[in-house]
Parts: structure tokens; C-alpha cells; sequence
């Protein structure tokens, strides 16, 4: 019985249990912690729970289509998510001076989410066929294009997703092989200009964020108080953790945004080191079958989305880990397959499914 | 397109690039996990603390005081139950339906109305309790108790305030409590090692203490320690559960040298004239009575005066608050001439046979000013026996010229004069003791001869307080030596400090002793009215305090006029006879005579405290 389903599955159905199984485990632990971390909130727990089992169907659909359907529809489906990107600067809903949302009915949608994952499948598709070293100007088409969708973004404003789009942008374009002149001028400009992008890009809120960082302790109550609360939270969950439902810090509301950016420190207070060790187990084992995949990409096209989409997965967590754990400023980032958000659990599922589909299609192998 | 070999670099290109942000990736979360490592295992203790302080909040309990004893273990202050109406507003939903019921049974003011107004949302965000009327009446607990299953959330609450039951009659010696403030309490909190001020009675007639006399200065021991109720709080600072409770220790008792009876008799004899009275016990330099008047109540000081009483207390010319038995500065007047006369006696300038004529003025031969004495036409030929009794100001000015001035003041020095005499007194002044030192840096002026003769009858810089006095009057009855005085009662015996040592004997000391008994008892004595009123030998020197000088009697009727021209009028007393128990200095403002007019009141003291 098993053996003809799993027969299935290899035969018809398209499908890398390894990464089926992590991410499952992952979502499955996500929701433990979630109902935790929203205060025993079983209302939020269970939708979440309609969102990791949709995801997870939408995973297995979306890694059906072979690669080339992506290929041949980047562009497409990038047009598709700019105009909801534009259509959300202008009719979406705002949430606390944020306007980022698409009101859906039954589901306000993050749509910056969408074009985090279309975007480096554009590029990939983009410059999948250009030769060595990508040429000067089809580098500034993929910057300036990575810029431009970088910043609507930002100006919703939304540092944290801006900036997963534009690393995550740029990874594609220097895994296609960016030449490493290129790199060096740029980045010497990035740093001349340091001074100005601080000054004009950045609101006075975000400035803030970035001084508490190196002084948390200037204003412990007043900017310095989430990650001073944070810090507080996962170090006294010592190294086996309070006990779950326990941390003191995270259901007395000393802990703020528990349910989304500061979920890992309510894991930590309450599993501990040992805890955190076997979360960061998962998430490894995940990301290290990403780079066993992408090494062993059918084509470039393959070889360029998985990479992207993996480090974009590798970016999120670390942004939001060290974001709680205070060695880079708060921005707003969830921690993937834990956090509570369905846009972005969404995403993460569709990005995972890409992978899948860009794996197991193998042109040559093909029955 | 590209071609294989391309291709072939380019997948080599890719590995490589791929690979180097996962190395670059896998340095940053080693640092992530030594991060974490470092908050959840190496500083764990220091966030575990750092939470649980988060959580908890420490509530302070107030310490029920100490009480305060008389001599004889009669209660003089205590703390006695008040009991206040208390709403809990977090479960209350309806608050202005409650007030309406409640106001149907106790009355409540508009002040207080407003108070719980104003406070009620606060109070509720932060779970605690909120007086709604302080010390309710029996009728109105009555009333409330038997509807009290009406309110769930309204409750009764007894607590401690500090009565005095005597509440005139030690209201300088005892002093009173009052609310303690904020770095106060801290302070306090520190030498108990205790950290937070956070109270229950925070916004109610919170933690108290001793701001005057005895209870400031035995604050320490009457306190007591504080103890702490410790309760989980979220966030925003509301009280969850209470998790532990550290008791108050209450604080130690005091057994005061004060004594009831003689107090009340004092206090009545004084009958609130301004004035003073300090009596000790001498074997041990215990203060027994003591008394400032006008007198004020020292319960309602405590309990809270309204605006306009405090003010009328403040502004009355007699100055109730001031306190004249240690702070009040006056002449000695003829008290003096007892240590003037052991001068000459020590430094042999005279001696007990020793006579002048005495023709009633003094004439200073440096520029023949003349220097009164009381009695027109003087006393005659006169010894310092007799110059005692019938108070000779030209005997003692004769003796005054014949001093030096430095010495003089050395001697007077060891009576008491220019220093604090008590262990335990609040806020004492030392009076005044000249020296020529003294008048140069703040007069700009010479010593002249003329300073010292007025020092010999007690008159011009020389000033004492009345505790002064009876330090003074002590050491003349001890024969020259005493025990620093103290409010406290002491179980065992103390060796006093011998203070006068020389070339007075005892042979003097009982010559002085009966020269002052003479006073009284002697026909010529100066207190003679006093006779009748004790049926035992008291020694005693009185003392007219001048304060605006006249020639003649006759001018001194116009100028008495003024009430408050009118001279001081002093004595110091001691006995009984010849072994003295109890030394007492009496001052009366105003009051003429030392003789008759301070003199009844020392012995009324006297009397009371003998048998």
C-alpha cells in the first residue's frame, strides 16, 4: 500500500520528500509555538493552521509545472504582481501608518510578498542565456528594475521586505555571474554614499532603530525597550527554557509583537538553548538541501532560482534572528514558517514549491 | 546563446559564488548561535534576575511604631485603629451607580468625590485599591456593615494612626509624626536594604515619621522594618498575583524618663502662660518633666490640619511651635550669682566670711558708671551667704570686677552655659556664653571691664535656655557633677561627669546649698512666698530678667505698660533638702518675678514629683 502510493509519487507527482517532510516539521512546530506565543489565542493558532495546510497543498501544485513554464512566464508573472504592488500604493489598506495590504474579503494580501518571489525568478529568467561576465548593460536593467521594485516597497514603508527584495535581487545577479569590478565600484559608492542614504531615505523612526542598536540601554523604555525586553526574554530562558507557555516575559507583555517578529524570542524563553539548537537544526537541514539542489540544477535557469529563492529563505531568518537577538536593528521580518502572517507563510510555501519543481524535473532523466 | 564549454565555466562560477555566500552565511549564524549562546547560557543568571524583577513588583508594608512609656510604664503614645471605606475599582463597573449607593448610606464630600473621580481609571489599569473615605465614624461603619453584602468590591479596612493621649502636654518634649516623603522614605529604605517605595498607601496618609522631639529622634528605633508584599505584574504594571509576603517587624518601644503626674502639674501650673519648665532627676540626669507653653495638639498636627488652622497656629504671636525649653534664649538673671559666688570662692578672691558695704549701686572706677541694685539704699555690710539670699547685685559686681573674664567663662562653661547639656533633645540651642573673643568677632568691639560686672548678675550677652538652667541648678545640687541629660529612662546607673573639681569643697558646696535654701526659708530671702507652699527645705535662687533697663520704679511702671517690656521671670530650684532628688528651672515670660511668679510654679513641680 505504502509502496504504491510512494510509486505515485515518484511516477506522477512531483515532489522532494526531504524538503517536504523538514518544511511540514517546520510549520508543525510553528504552530506549537504560535499558540504559545499569542497567548493560548486558539482562534489565531487555527487559522494559522488553515494557512500551513493550504501551503503546504500549494506547495505540492506549484512544484507540478516544469521549469520552463516559469521560465516562459517570469515576465508575466512579474507584470502581474507590479500591478498589485502599484495597485496597494494606491487602494490599499493602511495598518498603523502602513500601507501594504490588498484587501482581499477573506484574506488581506502583503503583496510586496508576491513580488519578493517573481522578482528573482524574473532575473533568473532574464539572464539565464546572457554570457560571461553579464554585460554592463543588462547589469543596470536587473539594478535598476531590482531598485525601482526595492523602493515601492520602502516607501510603503516596509524597510525589512525592501530589503529582502533587493538582496534578494542582487543575489540572482551575482550568482549569474555580476563581474567582480562591477562589485568593487559598487560597493565603494554604497559606502560613499552611506551619509546621504542615511539622511534622505530613511525615516526618523529608522534612524532610531540604528542608534538603539549600538546604545540599547540610552532609553530602555522608551526605543531601547523591545530588544532590551528581547534580550531579557531569551536569556533568561537559559539553556533548557522555562517550560512551554511559561516565559514570564512573553505572557506578562513585556515582549512586544510576539506572534510575528519577535516569535524566536518566545521559542527561546521557553525551549531554551536546547531548543533553539533543534530549531536552527531544521531550518539548516532545510537550507542544506537547497545547496545540494541548486549544485545539482538541471540548467542555469534552475540553478539561478533555487539559488535565489534559498538565500532569499537564508536572508529572512537571519534578518529577523539578529534583528531579536539585537546585532542589527529592528525591521520588520518575519521568522519563515513560524511566524504568524499568511502572506508570507504563503510565499515561502510557493517559494519551496519553485524549488521542488526546478529539482525534480530532469530534462534527461525524463521518462 | 552560450556554448558548452561556457557553460561549463559559468556552472563552475556559479558553484563557487553560491557556496562563498554560504560560507559568509554560515560564519553569521555561528555568530547568532554564540550570541544566543552567550544571552542563554553565560549571562543567563543576570537576564533571569533582569526577568524576573520584569515581573514582579514589590509592595512595601508600613511597620506598626514603636509606643512610647512614661517613666512608670504609662502609655503616652499610641497607635490607635482608623478605619477607611476602600473600593477596588478594576471590579467595579459602574462606578457612578456606586457612588450613588454608597452616598445613600455614608456621607461623602465633594473633595472626596472628586479625589476617587479623578482616580478611578488609574486605579483600575493598575489593580489597586482606592480610599474612598478616611476614618469613618462608629455610626458610619455600623451603617455600612450591615449592608455590606450589598457591595462586593467596597470593604472596610482598619488601619494604624499614631495618637498621642496626651496630646498637649507633650507636644514639644514627645513631638509628632508626620508624612514622610519621597527621598525620605528612600533614604530609609536604603539603610534597610530595601529597594522599591512603592506602597499601598502610596496616595493615602502614607508612611510616617517622627519630625519632631522624641520621635525624631528615636526614629530609627521606633520605626521598625519595613516588610514587602511581592506581587506578579504585567507589563503595564498591574498587580496579578501575590506571590510572597516578607512581614513587617514592628517597631522597638520607648520607655521615656518622662513622668506623667509631674507633667500634668507643670503643665497646669504654667496654665499657658509663655514660658518654660525643665525638671531632672539628678542621680541620672533624666529629664522628668518638660514643657513649652503655649502648647499645641500634637494629634492634630499629625492627622492633618486644614489649611487655615496651621496658619493660625503659625501666625499666633505666642508661637506655640517654638520650643522655649531648649530653644528659647534667656538671661539668667540673678540665677547666675550661685556659680559667680563659687568663682570667687575657687579662685580666692573672696570667701565665705568676706564682706562688703553694700549702698545699693556699683560704681565701675574706669569711668564711674554706675551699676544698680534692686534695693534703694542697699543691703549693708553684706558676706556671699547673704548677697545669695537677699540677691546683692553690688556684692556681685564687686566680685565680677575682681574676675578675669576668661576664666569667668571657663567656669561657667562647666555649668552648662554655651553648650548642649542634653543627649537627645531636638534641634537644642546653646544660649550664648560671652568671651572677649566672642564679642570681637561679632561685635568688632573690645572686651570692657563693664561686660564682666553685668556678667556677674547674670544680665547683658549671657543667655541660656531654660534646659540650660536646669542643667545648671543640677550640678549646683550634685555638687559638681551630673550626668548629661536624656529623655530616656535609664535601668542602670551611669558615673556622671565630674565637671567642677578644684578648690570647691564640700564644705562650700553645703554653704552655697544652705545660702539657697535661704532664699526661701530665710526672712530676707527673695522667694519667701514661697514658704508656705512645701513643707520640706528646697534650695532656690530666683531671677528678674531685665529687658528694658530703667532708673527707677517709676519708669519702670510706664514701660510695664507693654506687656511685653515687662521683665522674664526665672528660677532654678533643687531638692528636697539636703539630699537633693530633683533639680527644676522655671521660666516665665513676662512673667516680673522670678520669686513669686516662677517660683510657685517650681515648687508645684517639686511638690509633685517628691511625693
Amino acid at each position: 500500500m505504502i509502496k504504491k502510493i510512494s510509486n505515485i509519487f515518484r511516477d506522477g507527482i512531483y515532489f522532494d520528500q526531504y524538503l517536504f517532510i523538514s518544511i511540514t516539521l517546520l510549520s508543525a512546530m510553528g504552530l506549537v509555538f504560535l499558540f504559545s506565543a499569542s497567548q493560548g489565542n486558539l482562534e489565531t493558532t487555527i487559522k494559522q493552521s488553515i494557512f500551513v495546510i493550504f501551503g503546504l497543498v500549494l506547495m505540492l501544485l506549484v512544484s507540478q509545472p516544469d521549469p520552463d513554464f516559469y521560465k516562459n512566464n517570469a515576465l508575466a508573472f512579474l507584470l502581474i504582481s507590479l500591478f498589485l504592488l502599484l495597485l496597494t500604493a494606491f487602494t490599499g489598506k493602511e495598518i498603523n501608518g502602513a500601507k501594504r495590504w490588498l484587501d482581499l474579503g477573506f484574506f488581506t494580501l502583503q503583496t510586496s510578498e508576491i513580488i519578493k518571489i517573481s522578482l528573482p525568478i524574473f532575473l533568473a529568467a532574464y539572464l539565464f542565456n546572457k554570457s560571461l561576465p553579464i554585460s554592463l548593460k543588462n547589469t543596470f536593467i536587473s539594478i535598476l528594475l531590482i531598485f525601482i521594485i526595492a523602493n515601492i516597497v520602502r516607501i510603503q514603508p516596509d524597510l525589512g521586505t525592501s530589503l529582502v527584495i533587493l538582496i534578494a535581487g542582487l543575489y540572482v545577479l551575482f550568482l549569474a555571474g555580476l563581474s567582480w569590478r562591477f562589485i568593487g565600484a559598487s560597493s565603494a559608492i554604497f559606502v560613499l554614499s552611506l551619509p546621504y542614504i542615511w539622511n534622505n531615505f530613511l525615516e526618523p523612526f529608522q534612524r532610531q532603530r540604528i542608534l538603539t542598536l549600538f546604545e540599547p540601554n540610552a532609553d530602555p523604555y522608551g526605543s531601547g525597550w523591545n530588544i532590551t525586553q528581547s534580550k531579557i526574554a531569551i536569556g533568561s530562558g537559559g539553556f533548557q527554557g522555562k517550560g512551554y507557555q511559561q516565559g514570564s516575559q512573553a505572557h506578562l507583555d513585556f515582549l512586544p509583537e510576539t506572534e510575528t517578529d519577535f516569535i524566536f524570542s518566545v521559542i527561546a524563553e521557553e525551549f531554551g538553548f536546547l531548543g533553539v539548537c533543534v530549531l536552527l537544526s531544521v531550518f539548516l537541514f532545510i537550507l542544506i538541501r537547497c545547496l545540494y539542489l541548486a549544485l545539482n540544477a538541471r540548467d542555469r535557469f534552475c540553478r539561478l532560482t533555487i539559488g535565489g529563492l534559498s538565500l532569499l529563505f537564508l536572508s529572512t531568518i537571519f534578518i529577523n534572528l539578529a534583528m531579536v537577538i539585537g546585532i542589527i536593528p529592528v525591521v520588520g521580518m518575519p521568522l519563515p514558517f513560524i511566524s504568524k502572517g499568511g502572506s508570507s507563510l504563503l510565499s515561502f510555501y510557493i517559494a519551496f514549491g519553485i524549488i521542488i519543481s526546478m529539482a525534480t524535473h530532469k530534462k534527461l532523466m525524463r521518462r | 546563446m552560450i556554448d558548452s564549454q561556457e557553460r561549463f565555466s559559468e556552472k563552475k562560477n556559479f558553484f563557487n559564488r553560491l557556496i562563498l555566500i554560504y560560507v559568509i552565511f554560515a560564519a553569521l549564524f555561528i555568530l547568532i548561535i554564540y550570541k544566543t549562546y552567550s544571552l542563554q547560557v553565560s549571562s543567563f543568571s543576570d537576564y533571569e534576575i533582569a526577568a524576573l524583577k520584569n515581573k514582579t513588583r514589590e509592595i512595601l508594608i508600613q511597620p506598626s511604631r514603636g509606643i512610647i512609656y512614661d517613666r512608670d510604664g504609662q502609655i503616652l503614645v499610641n497607635n490607635v485603629p482608623s478605619y477607611n471605606l476602600i473600593i477596588k475599582p478594576s471590579f467595579i463597573s459602574n462606578f457612578e451607580n456606586l457612588l450613588d449607593e454608597i452616598k445613600s448610606i455614608v456621607e461623602l464630600s465633594e473633595e472626596e468625590i472628586e479625589y476617587a473621580r479623578i482616580n478611578f481609571q488609574k486605579k483600575a489599569s493598575l489593580n489597586r485599591e482606592l480610599i474612598l473615605k478616611k476614618d469613618l465614624s462608629k455610626e458610619e461603619i455600623a451603617k455600612f456593615e450591615v449592608r455590606s453584602y450589598r457591595f462586593k468590591n467596597v470593604f472596610i479596612e482598619q488601619r494604624y494612626s499614631r495618637q498621642n493621649l496626651y496630646p498637649e502636654l507633650f507636644s514639644h518634649a514627645i513631638g509628632y509624626v508626620g508624612n514622610l516623603n519621597n527621598e525620605g522614605l528612600d533614604k530609609v529604605l536604603q539603610d534597610q536594604s530595601l529597594s522599591t517605595k512603592e506602597t499601598i498607601f502610596y496616595y493615602s496618609n502614607g508612611f510616617i515619621e517622627g519630625k519632631t522631639g522624641i520621635e525624631n529622634i528615636y526614629d530609627d528605633r521606633l520605626r521598625g522594618k519595613y516588610g514587602t508584599k511581592i506581587f506578579e505584574v504585567d507589563a503595564t504594571g498591574k498587580l496579578l498575583d501575590e506571590l510572597n509576603e516578607i512581614p513587617a517587624v514592628s517597631g522597638n518601644d520607648i520607655k521615656t524618663s518622662l513622668d506623667l503626674e509631674s507633667q500634668k502639674v507643670a503643665f497646669k501650673a504654667m496654665n499657658g502662660r509663655r514660658g518654660a519648665i525643665v525638671a531632672v532627676k539628678i542621680s541620672t540626669g533624666e529629664i522628668v518633666s518638660y514643657i513649652s507653653s503655649p502648647s499645641f495638639s500634637v494629634n492634630k498636627i499629625a492627622n492633618g490640619l486644614s489649611e487655615n488652622e496651621f496658619k493660625e497656629l503659625l501666625d499666633d504671636v505666642n508661637k506655640p511651635f517654638f520650643d522655649r525649653a531648649v530653644q528659647g534664649r534667656y538671661s539668667p538673671a540673678s540665677t547666675i550669682k550661685p556659680a559667680i559666688g563659687l568663682f570667687g570662692i575657687e579662685n580666692e578672691i573672696i570667701d565665705w566670711d568676706y564682706k562688703i558695704n553694700d549702698p545699693g549701686f556699683f560704681i565701675l572706677p574706669e569711668d564711674n558708671r554706675i551699676y544698680r541694685g534692686w534695693k534703694k539704699g542697699g543691703h549693708g555690710d553684706i558676706n556671699l551667704s547673704n548677697a545669695i539670699i537677699e540677691s546683692s547685685n553690688t556684692f556681685f559686681f564687686s566680685l565680677a570686677y575682681q574676675s578675669d573674664i576668661n576664666d569667668l567663662t571657663k567656669h561657667l562653661s562647666k555649668f552648662g552655659f554655651g553648650r548642649n547639656v542634653c543627649n537627645d533633645c531636638f534641634l537644642p540651642d546653646i544660649g550664648l556664653l560671652p568671651s572677649p573673643a566672642w564679642k570681637m568677632n561679632t561685635h568688632n568691639f573690645g572686651w570692657f571691664k563693664g561686660d564682666t560686672v553685668n556678667l556677674g548678675v547674670g544680665q547683658g550677652y549671657l543667655s541660656a535656655t531654660p534646659i540650660q538652667l536646669a542643667y545648671y541648678s543640677a550640678i549646683l545640687a550634685n555638687k559638681g557633677t551630673i550626668n548629661k541629660f536624656s529623655f530616656v529612662k535609664k535601668d542602670s546607673l551611669e558615673e556622671p561627669d565630674k565637671l567642677i573639681s578644684s578648690n570647691i569643697d564640700v564644705s562650700d558646696w553645703e554653704k552655697m546649698h544652705e545660702s539657697m535654701i535661704g532664699v526661701i526659708d530665710n526672712p530676707k530671702g527673695t522667694a519667701g512666698r514661697l514658704r508656705s507652699l512645701k513643707d520640706y527645705p528646697i534650695a532656690a535662687k530666683s531671677g528678674t530678667v531685665e529687658l528694658v533697663s530703667t532708673e527707677t520704679k517709676e519708669d519702670y511702671k510706664i514701660i510695664r505698660e507693654n506687656e511685653g517690656n515687662r521683665d522674664h521671670a526665672i528660677i532654678i530650684a533643687f531638692g528636697p533638702m539636703p539630699n537633693p532628688e530633683y533639680a527644676v528651672s522655671v521660666v516665665i515670660e513676662n512673667g516680673e518675678s522670678g520669686g513669686s511668679v516662677a517660683g510657685p510654679v517650681a515648687i508645684a513641680v517639686m511638690n509633685s514629683l517628691i511625693n
